[in-house]
């Protein structure tokens, strides 16, 4: 399993879904690995968090629905 | 296949009306469309009826039926077509089909939606559908969040045009001041727009479309049976394509072309036999700022990466060299998702009837709709011509 994978795009939701709203803001992007892209959460984010795309971001486990959830760290 | 006109066109002002029902909303702009034609309600063979989602906005089902009955049409055949945003002209497509092969001489192709009764969480869940429910919504993605990333992406790959989406939202909220069917009637500025509530980096809510109830029909005749019924200037359909791409926006080839656009205009134009420039006018979905900045694109308007500069420029304003969103687009006249693609083809037909009032163009004959459904998934483009 590859642990790094790279934003492609991501945004910052300050008003996102009902269900997230314990977890707002938070970020989604668009994560590039092996030049396949998939959408993720990426957790770890506050305002000091310089976001990037191209920058490098650490595969930390799936949630529930299989769905790739990833960290700044 | 046979030539095809539009013969009548009819709405209702678009807005918030949580008290009117779904019967008020459809037989207000379905009479409209029907004595605009200048028929009567037994001439209708058929109706193509567009809705996203009343099912779970207001529990109602069964659009085709309900619509025949509000519109005093009898046992005419109708179908229900759902394709998210693109669902109004996705109907308006098979409507256009079966008179172009014959099957009926008159058809009414009807959209309606009806939101704002709903809180804002209903809306966005109800919204969400649209896009990969467990692959998207289920991470928390919203359709703000989604476009916000191809936003990102697009700065990424040929600069940051924030500003230049803010005069997107500003430009079609000017134009929405001079069309009385529009939800906001109301002016706003660039520094507004930057610095309003945040929704989803780098979008404020000032570049997000408008939450609507409203709805939009649209007669259509075979030409030949038409000139002999139309009292207005004959608005024939010249071109229409439509394509798809992939739901989800990470298993898209590029997030800063719409593919499902450039093949469905490619169809469109091939067929009317008109290239971009000849375009006099178009109304392009324009959910979000960006989106409207990158399908005039590619729509063929401007090259890739210069269609924020030719909105600063000018080019795409009221009176410019291909005005877009005279109506005020999704972002001011609104998005009452199911009318939404004939609310569009409401305004063409308008303005090339020479019947936009303060707003009319000087030149309107020849005018294009863009529509697209989800994550530019589903992408309908039609072409108009004043005969």
């Amino acid at each position: 399993m590859e642990k790094r994978g790279t934003i492609y795009t991501y945004s910052i939701v300050q008003n996102g879904s009902e269900a997230f709203k314990e977890k707002t803001p938070y970020v989604l992007a668009v994560v590039e690995v092996n030049r396949r892209k998939k959408m993720a959460r990426v957790e770890g984010y506050t305002e000091a968090t310089d976001i990037r795309i191209g920058m490098s971001v650490t595969f930390l486990g799936e949630d529930e629905r299989g769905n790739p959830i990833y960290t700044f760290v | 296949m046979r030539s095809v006109s539009v013969i009548g066109i009819g709405e209702t002002k678009i807005g918030r009306f949580p008290d009117k029902s779904l019967r008020e909303l459809l037989l207000a702009a379905g009479s409209k469309a029907i004595d605009d034609a200048g028929i009567g309600r037994e001439e209708v063979e058929a109706l193509f009826m567009s809705n996203y989602n009343a099912q779970s906005f207001s529990g109602q089902g069964h659009l085709g039926p309900l619509t025949a009955e509000v519109l005093g049409l009898g046992n005419i055949p109708t179908l229900r077509v759902e394709g998210a945003c693109a669902s109004g002209s996705l109907a308006f497509r098979q409507g256009l089909h079966a008179v172009a092969t014959g099957l009926y001489d008159v058809v009414l192709v009807g959209g309606v939606e009806k939101m704002t009764h709903q809180s804002t969480e209903a809306v966005t869940a109800g919204l969400a559908g649209a896009s990969d429910i467990y692959l998207e919504a289920g991470l928390g993605a919203t359709f703000p969040s989604i476009f916000a990333m191809i936003a990102n992406r697009y700065f990424h790959e040929f600069g940051n045009v924030r500003h230049e989406m803010a005069l997107c939202a500003v430009q079609n909220h000017e134009n929405a001041l001079l069309n009385p069917d529009a939800q906001l009637q109301k002016r706003i500025t660039v520094e507004q727009v930057k610095n309003g509530v945040s929704i989803a980096s780098p979008f404020t809510i000032y570049d997000c479309s408008l939450v609507s109830d409203g709805s939009a029909f649209v007669v259509l005749a075979a030409t030949d049976v038409a000139k002999d019924v139309c009292r207005k200037r004959l608005v024939e359909v010249v071109g229409c394509g439509q394509a798809g791409d992939t739901l989800t926006l990470g298993s898209k080839r590029s997030l800063t072309t719409f593919d499902a656009t450039v093949l469905a205009a490619k169809q469109a134009y091939v067929m009317a036999g008109i290239r971009p420039s000849q375009i006099d006018l178009a109304e392009v979905h324009d959910c979000f700022t960006i989106t409207q900045i990158i399908n005039s694109e590619d729509l063929g308007f401007f090259a890739k990466g210069t269609g924020a500069y030719a909105l600063a420029e000018g080019k795409t304003a009221l009176h410019g060299e291909i005005p877009i969103n005279v109506s005020g687009g999704l972002k001011a006249k609104g998005h009452p998702i199911g009318a939404t693609g004939l609310c569009q083809i409401y305004e063409i037909v308008t303005q090339l009837r020479g019947e936009g009032g303060a707003r009319q163009l000087k030149k309107a004959d020849i005018g294009l709709t863009h529509n697209i459904g989800g994550t530019a998934a589903t992408c309908v483009v039609s072409i108009f011509r004043g005969r």
